[in-house]
This record gives structure tokens, C-alpha cells and sequence, in this order.
């Protein structure tokens, strides 16, 4: 009876999750050029190819910037705002709701507004600068490889952080005022409050949120095709888009699929290597 | 005083964020409504006379008639089918003793340790052998696939908190398996029903990797595509551009603001399994 219930899903999953999984790994000992029925095994070769790929392994350092920048900026951004939402009484809602609203935006509609604040002349952002007399501040953001990345890595930021707010309000709420009533009895000030009641009781909270924007990060794709699509050069390109230009653009699918099981492994130990940390600090 | 002070602080910076969070959207819409040369001048903060005509010649030009449909259908299907197959499942996990329970449990979990990077690659291959590349089914069957692993946890939280004897007493009434599952069981899961479905179908309305991979018919396309498209065409304008977007992104908005409790849920939801 249950095995009835289970079957759509499992059927599904196996189709078109678990299939390609394998098949990645087999691919990535295979030659395709994306179209042709024959693909025949080639060695050692695609990785071979990948390990001298210097795009790819730029790319796998470019990453680790929207990782830093998801995991130390955006959770204490989050982390933080949250815990301002928290205090105050009149507004939540409001605030909340707004603080989430890129949230619901899709990464072209994300590209589209900021190739437009950050466009070298009529961009809004090089205009304030102007106007506030900083206009030796006036950058090409996007265009220039000094701050190319950093800018796409700040958009990136802006784009998500209002999912760990969202997870660190709801476990804020569920803190038990008990404990902070016994804090104050005993004195404590707002930074032992937050040191030995607040931080100790979110800390599944920030394991996940940590987990889940670092995952997020990484795989950040999107939003840098549609900015800079990688460029310039190849100052932000990203692993999940060096794949894709490797196989669509290149037609070396392969050698994408070699990338694909690098990277994605990689990812896979990351987030076992995490949960299992987090499990043990419990 | 001290507290009156800081209150005011506390609320000078959340309004700041509050600013830096909308402002971005509210200049999109300012510079769709702008001509093209006072786009380029930069010199004006608000058009002098709204051109309303630009979300014509976004719709139009932009296709936005062929592709927000598609996106409709995509949508409501996937959801639909999530829904479908992960309450079913969700319900079985739950409810009902069978072997290999854990093996399965562990399994939806394995799966959604496995990373887009790691598989879209064979995905596609996999969709060029069924003929599924350029298909409206395909792109939802691998739409569900990529919802039901966490949807399917979500719902087997819901209906695990339900009470115990729910399906005894409905087999004493002579009620069978599936139809106990679908009036009795379903309707007392809707909280559950409704978090899946409204954080899939925001998933799903935005998909922008497999769409761009899987379909190279504008007729087929995805909104999230189209747009990509419409931005690469030739010489593209600025302003009309802009306004091709707010049309796009205008559904989501106003689904965000009428449901933005339940997203606020469904994020919490999904997350904490």
C-alpha cells in the first residue's frame, strides 16, 4: 500500500534526478558534442583537459567570494536586521515584507535592474556620487575588473539576504521570554542577553541559514550570466557558468560534465562535512 | 531618554534598509516610464510625462503575450504535480509502517543534497535522448522532479502532526486507503498544501537554468527566458526594456504582497526539516 502511495515520486526522481546523478559521472568519461546519438568513451581525458582549464579553477576562486560574502556578511546582515525587526513593536509586518521582496524577483529581473543602477553614466549609483561631489568614486562597476566582482558579489548579497532574515526572525520568535526575564534579574545588559540567551538558542537556526547561503552562493549562476555573463576577461566567472559554457558554448559536453562532477562533489562533501559538524556540536 | 534615543535609531536604520530594499524596484519602474533620450541624459530624477506607451511597445515587441502564458502553464502544472506527488508520498513517510522507510527518508534527503551544477549537464543529455528538449512536458516532469524531495518532507511535517486514529475511524465507516487519503486526511493538511505551493510555484515562475538549457523555441519559452532573449535581440532599449520587466516581475509582485504571510511560512517550513 504504501509502496502505491511512494511511486510517482520515487519513479520521478529516479527519472530525472538520480539518472543524470550517475550519468554525470559516466558523461564525464565520454566525448558528446550535445547533438549526435554516439558517445564514446575517451579515458581520462576530460579531466586531464579540466585540470589545465585555468578559467575553471579562477572560477572555483571567484566563487569562494559570493561564499565569504553569503557567509559572513549576509548571515550577520540577516542575523542582524532581524534582531532589529524583533525589538520593535509597530512596523513588523511592513518591515518584513519589504525586507523579503527581492527575494521573490528571478535572477533576470535581478540583472535587469542593476545593469541599469549600475550603468556608467546614466546609472543612479554613479550619479549620487556625482551629486554628493565623489566623483572620483564613479566606477564602469561592471565592466571595470577591479570592481566587477565585487559588485556582482554585492548584488548577489543584496539579492539574498532576506531569506536568513526570514529564518532568523521565526527562530528569534520562539526564543522563550522566560529566559530573558531571568537575564534581566540577573542584571545582564543587551550584549550577555544576546551572548548567553539569543545566539546559544538560534544556533540550529544559524547552522542551517549558514549552510544553505553558503550552498546557495556557490551555485550562483544567474545572476552572473545575466550581469557581466562572466566578463570582463573572465573576472567573475563562476564555476556553474563555466560548465555551461563549456558544454553549450564549446560543445565540449565531457569536459562540462568532468567540471560538473569536480565541482558538484565538492559541494556534496562541503554540505555533508557541514552537517555533520553541526550535529556533533549538539 | 537613552531608550528614546535608541528606539529612534533602531528605526532610522531598519527604514534605511527598508529604502535600499525597494528602492531598486522603484527606479525600474521610474526609468520604464522614461523616454529614451531622458534615460540617457541621467539628468532628471522623474519623467516629465509618464510614457505609458513603453509597456505597449514591451508587450509587443517583447513577446511578453506568448511567453507570460507560457509561464502560467508552467506554473500551475508543476505545482499542481508537486503537490500531487509529494502529499502522496509525504503521506506514506508519515503514516503508514512499511519497509524500507528509512532507507527512503534518507534517500529524499540524499537527493537534495545533490547539486544543479552536478547534474544539469547529464539533465539535458538525458532530455535530448527522451526528446524531451523543446517540450512543454518535459520541462514540467523535470520541473516536479526538482520540487518533490523537500515539497514531500514538508508534507510528511503536516501530516504527521495530525491525530493518530483519523484512518482507523474512517476504515470502520468502510472507506478505503486512497479515498480516506484524499477527504479525510488532505483536507486537514491544507496549511501544508498551500506553504508547498506557494514557495514552488515562486520557484518555478522564476527557473531560469533549465529554460535557458532546455528550449530554443520562442514559442515554448519560459518568461524568465523570453526575457533573456528579447534583451539579447539586436539593439535593445533601454526604457522598453525596463518596462518589458516590470511586466514580468508584476505578477510575483502582487502575489507576494496578497500572500506574503503564507511565503513567510513556507520559507520557514522548508527549512527547518
Amino acid at each position: 500500500m504504501a509502496y502505491a502511495f511512494l511511486l510517482p515520486a520515487v519513479l520521478l526522481l529516479a527519472v530525472f534526478t538520480l539518472v543524470p546523478f550517475v550519468q554525470a559521472v559516466v558523461l564525464s568519461f565520454q566525448q558528446w558534442d550535445g547533438v549526435s546519438t554516439a558517445s564514446p568513451f575517451v579515458g581520462l581525458s576530460n579531466y586531464k583537459f579540466v585540470l589545465h582549464d585555468t578559467v575553471f579553477w579562477s572560477s572555483m576562486r571567484n566563487v569562494l567570494i559570493f561564499g565569504v560574502a553569503g557567509f559572513v556578511l549576509g548571515n550577520a546582515l540577516s542575523l542582524g536586521m532581524a534582531i532589529a525587526v524583533n525589538r520593535v513593536r509597530r512596523g513588523k509586518a511592513f518591515f518584513r515584507t519589504a525586507f523579503y521582496l527581492p527575494g521573490v524577483f528571478s535572477v533576470v529581473v535581478i540583472g535587469m535592474m542593476f545593469s541599469w543602477l549600475l550603468a556608467p553614466n546614466a546609472g543612479i549609483v554613479n550619479r549620487l556620487l556625482g551629486g554628493v561631489g565623489l566623483s572620483g568614486l564613479q566606477h564602469n562597476w561592471l565592466e571595470d575588473p577591479g570592481t566587477a566582482l565585487p559588485a556582482v558579489a554585492a548584488v548577489f548579497l543584496w539579492y539574498h539576504w532576506g531569506f536568513g532574515f526570514i529564518l532568523y526572525l521565526a527562530g528569534l520568535q520562539d526564543v522563550p521570554v522566560e529566559l530573558y526575564e531571568a537575564a534581566d534579574l540577573d542584571g545582564a545588559g543587551g550584549w550577555a542577553k544576546f551572548r548567553y540567551v539569543t545566539w546559544p538558542d538560534l544556533l540550529p537556526v544559524t547552522a542551517i541559514v549558514s549552510l544553505l547561503t553558503l550552498l546557495g552562493a556557490l551555485q550562483v549562476f544567474g545572476t552572473v550570466q545575466v550581469l557581466t555573463n562572466g566578463g570582463p576577461g573572465d573576472h567573475t566567472m563562476v564555476p556553474t557558468l563555466r560548465i555551461y559554457q563549456e558544454a553549450f558554448t564549446n560543445q565540449r559536453f565531457g569536459s562540462a560534465a568532468a567540471m560538473s562532477v569536480i565541482f558538484g562533489g565538492a559541494l556534496v562533501l562541503l554540505a555533508m562535512l557541514h552537517l555533520w559538524l553541526s550535529r556533533r556540536r549538539k | 531618554m537613552k531608550g528614546l534615543a535608541s528606539r529612534g535609531g533602531l528605526y532610522g536604520l531598519l527604514v534605511l534598509a527598508a529604502v535600499g530594499a525597494l528602492f531598486p524596484m522603484v527606479w525600474l519602474l521610474i526609468g520604464s516610464l522614461q523616454t529614451s533620450s531622458e534615460l540617457y541624459r541621467g539628468k532628471d530624477l522623474l519623467p516629465a510625462k509618464p510614457q505609458w506607451s513603453n509597456y505597449v511597445t514591451a508587450w509587443t515587441d517583447g513577446d511578453l503575450g506568448t511567453y507570460l502564458p507560457n509561464s502560467m502553464i508552467y506554473t500551475v502544472s508543476a505545482v499542481v504535480g508537486i503537490l500531487v506527488v509529494s502529499s502522496l508520498a509525504g503521506y506514506a513517510l508519515a503514516r503508514i509502517e512499511f519497509r524500507g522507510k528509512a532507507a527512503v527518508t534518507f534517500a529524499l534527503l540524499a537527493v537534495m543534497i545533490i547539486p544543479a551544477p552536478a547534474s544539469f549537464i547529464a539533465q539535458y543529455k538525458l532530455m535530448v535522448m527522451l526528446g524531451l528538449t523543446n517540450s512543454r512536458l518535459g520541462y514540467v516532469l523535470i520541473l516536479i522532479s526538482a520540487g518533490i524531495p523537500i515539497s514531500a518532507l514538508i508534507m510528511r511535517g503536516f501530516f504527521a502532526n495530525l491525530p493518530k486514529d483519523l484512518e482507523e475511524a474512517a476504515a470502520i465507516d468502510g472507506s478505503s486507503a486512497l479515498n480516506t487519503f484524499a477527504r479525510v486526511i488532505l483536507p486537514l493538511a491544507r496549511p501544508g498544501l498551500i506553504a508547498v505551493a506557494v514557495i514552488q510555484g515562486l520557484a518555478v515562475w522564476n527557473e531560469y537554468l533549465l529554460a535557458l538549457v532546455l528550449f530554443d523555441d520562442d514559442t515554448l519559452m519560459p518568461v524568465q527566458r523570453g526575457l533573456m532573449n528579447f534583451v539579447s535581440a539586436e539593439t535593445p532599449v533601454q526604457n522598453i526594456l525596463l518596462a518589458a520587466t516590470a511586466i514580468s516581475v508584476l505578477p510575483v509582485v502582487v502575489f507576494y504582497v496578497f500572500a506574503q504571510r503564507q511565503v513567510v511560512q513556507g520559507i520557514s517550513s522548508g527549512a527547518v526539516k
